[in-house]
């Protein structure tokens, strides 16, 4: 595991589509907030450059919708929330994720053997 | 606005223009940048890395394929500067524009041609600021009448030449 929360880029570059629809599945947000819920999972800094072009990517396959709102002071936030089709996209993405995941990680070596 | 994020923005909407970025995807992105720039108090390069490389990732050329709209425009375009052209002509000249009377023909042209401006200049890749509908890059008073004279300069001539000659 990492300490500092860093992981290889290429781990990133395949979970990052599917961890930021969870996060927007789970309540509407923004760009920064994304960034922060990333940040708290454990799962490292997600530079903005990293990470808008996630979010555009996922709104043009039609699993996020988007809306621009004032912010007090601020410029203005641009809102995502989840479609329909991100929803049933969330669940099959998540399920055939696990399934991977345990497929590898059955073919590790376990942490105890490595002691 | 900071010097850094000025330059970043500046930087960024010509890297993406040169990808032939459509105008309201480039609002979106550059407004995307200073919302989470003015989030994190981040520079805008540290964030998001050199303009050009962000620009990089986004796929342009999409306004460029030709299809019935287009057509459509640039037929419009065509028989409506032409009917004013052969109307003036007709006028100044005092010739009829072909089977129909010169003044007319201008009334069509400019019946057709004046909405058919209007149509792409509400369509034209302008970048708009998706927070506010603003332009993010206000072309300056003087840029559409340096434009139009420019464009109808050789008409004016045209009609010159043949009022001076008749």
């Amino acid at each position: 595991m990492s300490d500092d929360g860093s992981w290889p880029p290429e781990w990133m570059r395949a979970a990052l589509p599917l961890c930021v629809l969870a996060v927007v599945a789970a309540e509407e947000t923004y760009g920064y907030a994304v960034a922060q819920r990333l940040h708290a999972a454990g799962l490292g800094t997600v530079k903005g450059g990293t990470l808008y072009p996630v979010l555009n990517r996922l709104e043009q396959e039609g699993l996020l919708r988007s809306a621009w709102r004032e912010g007090a002071g601020g410029p203005g936030r641009k809102f995502y929330t989840v479609t329909e089709q991100g929803s049933a996209a969330l669940a099959e993405r998540t399920a055939a994720w696990h399934t991977f995941a345990e497929r590898a990680g059955r073919l590790l070596p376990s942490l105890e053997a490595q002691r | 606005m900071s010097t850094a994020l000025s330059t970043y923005r500046r930087d960024l909407i010509l890297a993406l223009r040169m990808r032939e970025v459509p105008g309201d995807r480039i609002g979106e992105i550059v407004a995307e940048v200073e919302s989470h720039v003015a989030d994190t108090g981040e520079d805008p390069l540290d964030a998001f890395g050199p303009a050009r490389d962000y620009a990089a990732g986004f796929a342009g050329g999409r306004r460029s394929r030709w299809g019935w709209h287009e057509l459509l425009v640039a037929v419009a375009s065509g028989v409506g500067g032409y009917l004013v052209a052969v109307g003036l002509l007709g006028l100044v000249g005092g010739t009829p524009a072909g089977p129909l009377p010169s003044w007319a023909a201008l009334l069509l042209g400019v019946a057709i041609g004046v909405p058919t401006i209007g149509h792409v200049r509400r369509r034209s890749s302008v970048i708009r600021d998706p927070r506010t509908g603003q332009e993010m890059l206000p072309v300056p008073r003087w840029v559409p009448w340096a434009v139009a004279g420019t464009l109808a300069a050789p008409l004016v001539v045209g009609v010159a030449v043949v009022a001076l000659s008749s």
